[in-house]
């Protein structure tokens, strides 16, 4: 269906793709999601062709989003799309206005069709066609942000693994920075902190577009996180627990105090 | 506007001696994509996900080391790796910020069978492509 809803309506992962649908479900369950609409795959496809009123649609209810924008691609084909499909769906962080929606989203409709995407779903056997949904979100302007495992990835342990730097999320999941990195139990005891090597922090441009700044001497080993935000995260880790189940990989940001989740996917593989 | 503009594709051998109507029909299945300069169009021996027809701006094609014909608006490309589902057999390269058309396989192979006219202006351009790969 040609449908674009607020994120807390959005259901159905056949409509919507599995981000759309899990970042509804936390919105419904009350944790602390920014604000944002999921579009259908048919949708996508419909604004990326040029149809008027599907871009109207989606310019209208975009335009109640507080600016700027995150654009993510949301995959709809198949259980565990997202992880199958991470870093092969593109992302569009600080697109300025409603306005400039249509291009981002055709972006990301192609970007579900490049050559590099479509190989991919050659060599793991799913050459039909793709479809993709999109969740479009206001960006956070994040004092710190990124990724939480609420099982050590790599031991299989029952602990939560918090890796983080300064700004956007994006410099830890990219692989731009060596991140700080935290394990904690279940009780939110810190069983471990291992300063990063923080360089650089990605920031929003004014105009649109992101941009890498240099992290001032004093914080690039400094920790991004204190005790207060960690016994946060470990609440949001247990929260997403009860949400979603066991296992989870979290994408997460601390904005003006308050921690929001971005997204929340099963843990791929552990050391088990 | 919904897809590829018609004056466009009037101007696109491969589907020249359509009419109106089936052209309107071709166009809506186009989406609009653009590359910036310098950035990598398509990557020989990658997979194929889309054909191409260029509105504007010019592209620098390579197939190995050797250079071929620049393409320019009204050209298209990216055809044989959707035809044999293979690897891209050339390296295409905005060589100016470059607005195309493309379709994927999944509107790409329904157009050229339900289309004679279609199917053979692209044996026509493969016989070429073959005539002129046989002659190097």
């Amino acid at each position: 269906m040609n449908e674009v809803l607020p994120l807390s309506e959005a259901h159905d992962t056949s409509l919507f793709g599995s981000k759309a649908v899990g970042l509804g479900e936390a919105t419904r369950a009350g944790l602390s999601v920014p604000p944002g609409i999921a579009l259908s795959g048919t949708l996508v496809e419909a604004v990326a062709s040029g149809e008027e009123v599907a871009v109207a649609r989606l310019v209208q209810l975009a335009e109640n989003l507080s600016l700027p924008l995150a654009v993510r691609s949301s995959a709809v084909d198949e259980d565990g799309a997202e992880a199958s499909f991470a870093g092969q769906h593109l992302t569009l962080l600080n697109v300025p206005s409603p306005a400039e929606l249509p291009s981002a989203v055709r972006d990301i409709w192609w970007s579900a069709n490049s050559d590099s995407a479509i190989t991919y779903r050659q060599r793991v056997g799913l050459f039909t066609r793709p479809s993709v949904g999109v969740v479009v979100q206001s960006l956070l302007n994040p004092d710190v942000a990124g990724v939480m495992f609420t099982q050590n990835p790599v031991t299989g342990a029952d602990e939560r693994v918090i890796e983080g730097s300064w700004g956007l999320g994006e410099a830890v999941v990219n692989g731009t920075v060596i991140p700080d990195h935290f394990r904690m139990d279940r009780a939110g005891r810190v069983l471990e902190r291992i300063p990063g090597l923080k360089r650089v922090a990605i920031r929003a441009l004014p105009n649109g577009g992101t941009v890498e700044e240099p992290v001032p001497a004093e914080d690039v080993e400094r920790f991004c996180l204190d005790d207060l935000q960690l016994e946060k995260l470990s609440q949001l880790a247990l929260r997403c627990e009860q949400v979603y189940g066991p296992a989870r990989d979290i994408e997460w940001a601390i904005a003006d105090g308050t921690v929001y989740l971005l997204q929340c996917r099963a843990v791929t593989r552990t050391g088990r | 506007m919904v897809g590829a503009p018609i004056e466009l594709l009037q101007r696109v051998p491969l589907f020249q001696g359509l009419d109106r109507g089936e052209l309107e029909q071709v166009a809506r299945l186009f989406k609009e994509r653009h590359f910036s300069q310098g950035e990598t169009v398509v990557m020989e021996g990658s997979g194929g996900a889309a054909f191409f027809v260029i509105a504007s701006g010019e592209a620098m094609v390579a197939v190995g080391a050797a250079e071929r014909p620049a393409l320019k608006a009204g050209d298209y490309f990216g055809e044989i790796a959707l035809i044999d589902q293979g690897s891209r057999s050339a390296t295409v390269t905005a060589a100016s910020d470059l607005l195309c058309y493309g379709l994927t396989f999944w509107e790409f192979r329904p157009l050229v069978e339900g289309s004679g006219v279609i199917a053979w202006k692209l044996l026509e351009s493969l016989a070429k492509k073959l005539r002129s790969a046989q002659a190097d």
